[in-house]
């Protein structure tokens, strides 16, 4: 259980103590619905160097069932959204929140559901529901080189931290799909998916991905490449 | 309008935008370099030599400086301005570019964005850094040379961005005035190499022999921007293509609409005329692992009619390719680029041509971010008619060394 804990809390930055709670509570529903024999998988994401790959997002072809949609906040920090890749289900809400000391305009002109706020320094967005699953891509009109990513997964989804990895517990045993996705993939191309057998117990079970990523798209201001 | 008048309308206007906006942005940079220049007398002294150095001097010269502002007024609405500063006898501080962008955020795929003031038509690839410098190599390519040297659009620049699923597209239309004296030096000099940008204010000096053949003394200098004969408009369109990652393709066409036959005095001599000035200009840009690839190809014409009747058209072209390796604090860069005019006339004295080539070999290193190191080579093997009227060796070969200084702020 401990286990289950760390990567709710690592996979949900953000989250409020409600909302929190109420998906530790439903994982463990879920664990517990999966018998004493419950088993794991940890996805590992890695360039073509083999160097980790951070912020890809790793999907089991099992539904998530919430019993409470959740909350989550996107920041934005040095002209930076935190996260680059946040994955939310159906039903969930996001909160963009300004922490730097100029204004940001966080739009999306994604079919999923367009939005616009203007925030000042320190200012919250309200929340915006979303319903429809699919990736929406969030900009800033200010500051073109901010760039995030919202993933709505009806299936549960966990993004790579920085070591490369996403981690899945408490699987009941059995044969999944594992479908990656990362933002910097070439678009347009037929999706990552490999099979994996989970057994009732043992060692977690890994399966790794070599990835072949495009430049990251987050144009970080220099001073020998004005972004104008 | 003057151009006089501009300074202190733009400097008020970026002053008071600057008061109110709650965002604002500050870089510049400023340069010193050892040279090892070449025998042939540098374009900018008054002759023939293809680099902005000449001489046969090894000594140490300030590169110059720039500073680049811009402040967000509103959330739609951009100012910019970048203000350099040069010695040497061009003029002393001048405006690079000043606009104010109003670009209101869509919600769809498609956004348009409206910018008015003074701005480089979108021809280069290379710079895009403080001042309108490149990051790749001191000295720009021939084809941005001129661009820096004689291209300015005063007035407005409609865009419209279309954000696709896999690529995104760009179209850009404008309308200009000011800029009539476009294709000068290229017609009366050729082509050079260098990153001696021209500002709103600065004045360009015509080869020493030339202005000797007419009679009166030299340097002469002239304006680069400004409007000559009745009042037109002149206009460029442009296409861009970004695909994902950072590969893009764009096309432009320019074309300042100057009246051939019309002339105005000016300070430097008797009659300057303006140029009818065309081109057609395309460049693609893109990444194979840490190999950036640049290339651009521009070919056009421009001409005078000083006589009724009597045009004197030249036909000018250039391209190149540069490979910039990508090794964190250390950039290597390589450029080749090819250039021509042609001058073709019955008339012996009008007729005029010239071909050359041009290796260009930079190492920069930037141990931190505000410090880069560069150590350039630049050889150009040209061949020029007009040198060899004026009892010049036709042919010659230019090598400059440069090391270089730059603080970036």
């Amino acid at each position: 259980m401990a286990t289950v804990v760390n990567d709710v809390v690592g996979s949900s930055r953000g989250l409020s103590m409600n909302h929190w709670r109420s998906r530790v509570l439903c994982l463990c529903a879920w664990g517990a619905a999966m018998a004493a024999h419950a088993g794991s998988l940890t996805v590992k994401m890695v360039d073509s160097q083999g160097h980790p790959i951070s912020d890809g997002v790793a999907t089991i072809d099992r539904a998530y069932q919430p019993s409470a949609p959740s909350t989550h906040y996107v920041d934005q920090k040095n002209e930076t959204f935190i996260p680059y890749v946040e994955v939310v289900h159906p039903g969930d809400s996001v909160v963009f929140r300004n922490s730097d000391s100029t204004r940001h305009h966080v739009y999306t002109f994604s079919p999923l559901g367009a939005f616009q706020f203007i925030l000042s320094p320190g200012e919250s967005s309200p929340p915006v529901a979303l319903n429809r699953a699919g990736v929406i891509a969030v900009g800033c009109n200010i500051h073109d080189h901010m760039i995030a990513y919202l993933v709505v997964a009806t299936d549960f989804a966990e993004v790579t931290t920085q070591n490369g990895q996403a981690h899945f517990d408490d699987l009941s045993p059995g044969h999944y799909t594992v479908t990656v996705w990362h933002p910097q993939l070439w678009p347009g191309r037929p999706p990552i998916r490999a099979a994996v057998d989970v057994p009732a117990e043992g060692a977690t079970q890994e399966l790794a991905f070599t990835l072949k990523l495009m430049p990251d798209p987050r144009h970080f201001v220099d001073r020998e490449h004005l972004d104008y | 309008m003057k151009v006089r008048r501009l300074y202190p309308m733009l400097a008020l206007l970026i002053a008071a935008t600057s008061l109110r906006a709650q965002d604002y942005v500050l870089h510049a940079y400023i340069d010193e370099r050892l040279v090892a220049a070449p025998d042939d007398t540098s374009w900018t002294n008054g002759g023939f030599g293809k680099t902005r150095y000449g001489g046969n001097q090894t000594q140490l010269h300030f590169g110059g400086a720039a500073l680049y502002g811009a402040a967000q007024i509103t959330p739609d609405l951009l100012a910019m301005g970048q203000v350099q500063y040069q010695t040497g006898d061009r003029g002393r501080v001048s405006l690079l570019e000043g606009w104010i962008r109003y670009r209101p955020v869509s919600t769809t795929p498609w956004r348009w964005s409206l910018r008015a003031g003074a701005l480089f038509p979108p021809v280069s690839m290379e710079n895009d850094g403080v001042g309108w410098t490149s990051p790749w190599t001191l000295s720009s390519s021939a084809i941005n040379t001129w661009t820096g040297e004689e291209l300015r659009a005063v007035g407005g620049e409609l865009e419209l961005e279309h954000r696709g699923e896999v690529s995104n597209w760009d179209f850009r239309a404008s309308l200009f005035r000011r800029d009539d004296p476009a294709g000068t030096v290229l017609a009366i000099r050729g082509w050079s190499i260098g990153d001696l940008v021209s500002g709103i204010g600065t004045r360009l000096r015509e080869p020493d022999a030339e202005v000797s053949e007419e009679d009166e003394t030299p340097p002469n200098y002239y304006d680069p921007f400004r409007s000559i004969g009745a009042s037109h408009w002149g206009d460029y369109v442009a296409v861009s293509w970004h695909a994902p990652g950072e590969t893009s393709v764009s096309v432009m066409h320019y074309d300042n609409h100057a009246d051939p036959g019309a002339s105005a005095p000016y300070a430097g001599g008797d009659e300057q005329y303006a140029w009818r000035t065309r081109f057609w200009s395309a460049g693609a840009r893109t990444d194979t692992g840490a190999i950036t690839w640049i290339a651009q190809a521009l070919d056009g014409y421009t001409t005078i009619e000083p006589i009724e009747d009597a045009y004197q058209r030249t036909h000018y072209r250039s391209a190149f390719l540069l490979a910039g390796w990508n090794r964190g604090a250390w950039r290597p860069a390589l450029r080749i680029e090819h250039f021509s005019t042609l001058t073709p006339s019955s008339d012996i004295d009008w007729s005029q041509s010239e071909h050359g080539n041009a290796v260009t070999g930079a190492l920069n290193w930037r141990p931190r971010s505000y410090l880069r190191l560069t150590a350039e080579v630049l050889r150009i093997d040209s061949t020029s008619t007009l040198r060899a009227e004026y009892g010049l060796p036709a042919r010659i070969i230019d090598t400059q060394l440069q090391l270089n200084v730059r603080l970036l702020y």
